[in-house]
């Protein structure tokens, strides 16, 4: 090896940043087919795979007052069975292409996912669209995921992370779609075949639908060959409702959501907030960094660098189609829970009264913006991003001017969101345990309902 | 419709520097990013007896503070040059990664090059983590449906010796004994830069990164290092079993666990071959017949981590099946699949679609492999375990030639010299309440 050698003198200092290389944000090709479905296409010649996600804006939410997670159960059965393909053609194309295949609903979306090699993009493109086109929901395939699906649903509601979230989101959102965030394992049972075939008969269509493509492919070949397979779907629109506002909540209550045998509180606290396509987004987002979600945060320092209560505390903003929500959670020591509650609260309100020093706001803008350019490295990062940006209908530019958004905010701008945002006078507040052991700490806090885990 | 497969090469460069400390590099100049991770050669496999746990919690302390950058110095470098960090510790190595943009990668190296040289951590820092990693326990382990289900509870029954059959995640007991003497005392013994390798992917020209890797870090004595613990095993003569309660989730469970055969051996090869055969979704031959043709299972996955493991190793199914059905029915039908491969070779097509799954897996695991933010951490990674393990990081480059080269014969033979109840162990995770919680 010969290269230049320095001195081998200790460096006791952190070395300066390099001058900074410019991130080459990946080119889009956006196209809307005919039929109304809109492509987009983006290449990532690094690895010979692709990537490709198929959205209809379409989700849980349309039926969680009716037949709660129907829309996810739908989009379990569309893998299951086509016209032309039994369930397991299905698994064994997918392996012969190296592929993988998920399908699955969020509260606004349900998406058919699939990667795999880029030498097999036309199979996999094609098995994409005969899923979304000729589902055939074989009545034997239907039964077994129902069960399977019943299950699943009894385990999930001994998690007390889900849990917590499932009584967050009850509160938050009252009647709204999103107060429902999953079903109970007697609402799976009464789930019926002809529902799922109404639900991806209305709903799986190609109008205002979006098809996203990364990888390692030439955007006009991939483009010609979209339009080949897609190109002569055609099916109206499927209508999506707005829904009246969730009511608002005045003062902090507390939900206590008895575990028996819990050997840990699961706390988390959250109020309603504004989605990703509000004005005010990048202030929140700057703030949330500063108070719990980066590993170097207020609440991360306080409660577990500085006190043990907690291994992983974090406050994350969640964006929906309509509304976005706050939330901050941790997993601690029982004796700690009315102490961490303290700390997140102490957190919360010292973002609303007092301006954040110039070196964590410097800090955060160069967190948010390093960690930005590295989600655009990866194919996924990259299919990750665009969906985003595309089932939120953002700008354009929303890649290329999202630093620019973050670095020219200001201390005030922070403190600005925080108090608007950070609402924590009106907080509602979660906790996952044993009664017998948090309930003296969760009085502390306002007025509490106890709730069975269970259901 | 398929276009020919193209054939992926990794630019690998690799050097030794005086204290012996490997240094590969692998340039990327897609993206101004740039993944580092420094390796040690220690795990949870070789911890001191009687500090179970002890890896772990040291790990946790590599963030406490080293000679020139005390606590939280680490995580607020690295965060505000607009990176991501983190460490882990695995059976054979402990491991700690950033990805950052490509203008720190000499802040990083200085990062790390500094917790190398000397730890610098007080006995409040040790009673911080000790707590911290109590709470990481709970929340992974004791208060979750089927916590350290199956990686904890398997080895126990599977394994003799100490090394492979311990709490891994430690006994709160030993963690409360851990002292800071006895987390200098590790440091010493085992991180040293003849202990690992350093690895940097992504933005930068090698000569460069060499240059720098050489200023930060060849300054660094070499220590003597321990003989290495002896981690075989004694030979197994019958099937092992045992239980574990569950005490949250309502269905019963259960791994079974073949020990595979030493790595890069060519039963090795074919081992991995065989597990996509058996694994691999769902179209590997125990979901399909568990989960969808018999439905007495709900849920069934599993596999081996062949790369990233040099001592002994199980390939693991893991399988949560329906309250009606007892165990005993359960793993009946799981042998039948068992039968199958050992009495039939595997078809052609069949071995043939398993392998170019393999090579697809492959390069997604490179690529990415570490959630969203950390590109390349995978191939970062399986470098890592190709020097420490095998002495050449090349091996990237060639090991798909390995598992394309086994034959239907090949599966079948170690299907049957594995596969059999002498080699195996199976834990039954069972609810203390059946049929769920009321």
């Amino acid at each position: 090896m010969s290269a230049p050698i320095d001195s081998p003198t200790r460096v006791t200092m952190p070395p300066a940043l390099t001058p900074e290389r410019p991130v080459a944000w990946p080119k889009r090709t956006v196209r809307t087919l005919g039929n109304g479905l809109q492509v987009v296409l983006a290449e990532s010649r690094n690895f010979p795979k692709i990537s490709a996600q198929l959205f209809f804006r379409s989700g849980n939410s349309l039926v969680a007052l009716t037949k709660p997670g129907l829309a996810d159960m739908t989009a379990g059965v569309v893998r299951a069975g086509t016209a032309s393909r039994t369930s397991r053609q299905i698994e064994e194309d997918l392996r012969r292409m190296g592929a993988g295949l998920g399908s699955h609903s969020g509260a606004d979306i349900s998406a058919i996912s699939a990667a795999g090699l880029a030498e097999f993009s036309g199979g996999i493109l094609e098995l994409i669209a005969d899923l979304a086109r000729n589902a055939s929901f074989p009545e034997d395939e239907f039964e077994r995921e129902r069960r399977q699906r019943f299950e699943e649903v009894r385990v999930e509601r001994t998690t007390p992370g889900f849990l917590a979230n499932e009584r967050l989101r009850a509160e938050l959102f009252g009647g709204h779609p999103y107060s429902v965030v999953a079903p109970l394992p007697e609402q799976v049972a009464a789930y019926e075949r002809a529902d799922l075939q109404e639900f991806y008969r209305q709903h799986y269509v190609p109008s205002g639908s979006l098809l996203i493509v990364v990888g390692d492919f030439a955007a006009e070949d991939m483009l010609e060959r979209i339009e080949k397979i897609f190109g002569d779907w055609k099916a109206p629109e499927a209508a999506v409702p707005e829904w009246p506002a969730p009511p608002h909540i005045h003062g902090r209550r507390v939900h206590l959501v008895h575990l028996p045998g819990a050997v840990q509180t699961q706390v988390l606290l959250g109020n309603l907030g504004i989605n990703r396509r509000d004005a005010g987004w990048f202030e929140l987002v700057l703030a949330n960094a500063i108070y719990g979600g980066a590993f170097h945060s207020r609440l991360v320092l306080n409660i577990r660098e500085q006190k043990g209560y907690t291994y992983s505390p974090r406050s994350s903003l969640h964006s929906l189609r309509q509304y976005g929500y706050f939330s901050v959670h941790a997993a601690v020591r029982n004796e700690v829970a009315a102490a961490t509650l303290t700390e997140m609260f102490y957190e919360l309100d010292r973002m609303r009264s007092l301006p954040v020093t110039s070196e964590e706001l410097e800090s955060a803008q160069s967190y948010l913006t390093g960690v930005f350019s590295l989600g655009v490295a990866t194919q996924d990062g990259v299919l990750g991003q665009l969906s985003t940006i595309y089932l939120d209908r953002l700008a354009a530019d929303y890649l290329e001017t999202y630093r620019e958004r973050v670095r020219r905010l200001t201390a005030e701008n922070v403190m600005e969101a925080a108090r608007a945002h950070f609402d924590s006078a009106n907080a509602q507040i979660v906790l996952v345990g044993d009664r017998h052991v948090i309930a003296r700490q969760a009085v502390l806090f306002g007025e509490v309902t106890e709730y069975n885990a269970p259901g | 419709m398929s276009s020919s497969p193209k054939k992926l090469h990794i630019p690998v460069e690799h050097t030794t520097l005086s204290n012996g400390l490997r240094v590969v590099a692998s340039p990327d100049r897609s993206a101004p990013v740039v993944t580092v991770g420094v390796y040690y050669q220690i795990g949870f496999r070789l911890e001191p007896r009687g500090r179970s746990g002890f890896a772990h919690l040291f790990e946790h302390m590599m963030f406490q503070g080293s000679e020139n950058a005390g606590k939280m110095e680490h995580i607020r470098l690295i965060n505000s040059s607009g990176g991501v960090l983190n460490g882990t510790t695995n059976y054979d190595i402990t491991n700690y990664f950033e990805s950052v943009p490509s203008n720190a990668l000499e802040r990083v190296l200085w990062l790390e090059a500094d917790r190398m040289r000397a730890l610098k951590v007080d006995d409040e820092n040790l009673r911080n983590q000790r707590d911290v990693v109590k709470e990481e326990v709970r929340v992974n382990v004791m208060n979750q449906p089927y916590g350290g289900f199956p990686w904890l509870d398997l080895p126990p029954i599977a394994f003799r010796n100490w090394p492979n059959a311990h709490n891994f995640y430690g006994d709160f007991h030993d963690l409360d004994a851990a002292t800071l003497a006895d987390v200098q005392a590790f440091f010493h013994a085992y991180y040293a830069p003849n202990n690992a390798v350093l690895l940097m992917i992504g933005d930068f020209e090698p000569a460069e990164a060499f240059a720098l890797a050489k200023k930060h870090f060849e300054t660094i004595p070499p220590q003597p290092l321990p003989p290495r613990a002896d981690v075989s095993e004694p030979p197994q003569t019958e099937e092992r079993r045992g239980h574990v309660e569950e005490k949250f989730g309502p269905l019963p469970a259960m791994a079974i666990g073949y020990t595979i055969p030493p790595r890069e051996s060519p039963d090795w090869f074919a081992a991995a071959v065989l597990d996509p055969v058996l694994h691999g979704g769902r179209a590997g031959r125990l979901h399909r017949k568990l989960v969808l043709e018999d439905q007495i299972a709900v849920d069934l996955d599993g596999g081996a981590d062949i790369f990233e493991t040099n001592g002994p190793t199980q390939m693991v199914t893991r399988i949560f099946h329906k309250p009606e059905f007892t165990a005993d029915q359960t793993i009946a039908v799981f042998d039948s699949v068992i039968r199958e491969v050992q009495e039939r070779e595997i078809p052609a097509e069949e071995l043939d679609a398993v392998k170019v799954k393999l090579r697809s897996d492959f390069y997604s695991t490179l690529e990415g492999g570490m959630g969203a933010h950390m590109p390349r951490f995978g191939l970062m990674h399986y470098l890592a375990c190709f020097t420490l393990f095998d002495g050449d990081p090349g091996r990237v480059n060639g090991i798909l030639d390995g598992f394309t080269g086994v034959t239907a014969s090949q599966v079948q033979a170690v299907a049957r010299k594995m596969l059999v109840p002498k080699n195996r162990a199976i834990v039954l995770r069972q609810p203390s309440n059946l049929g769920g919680a009321q």
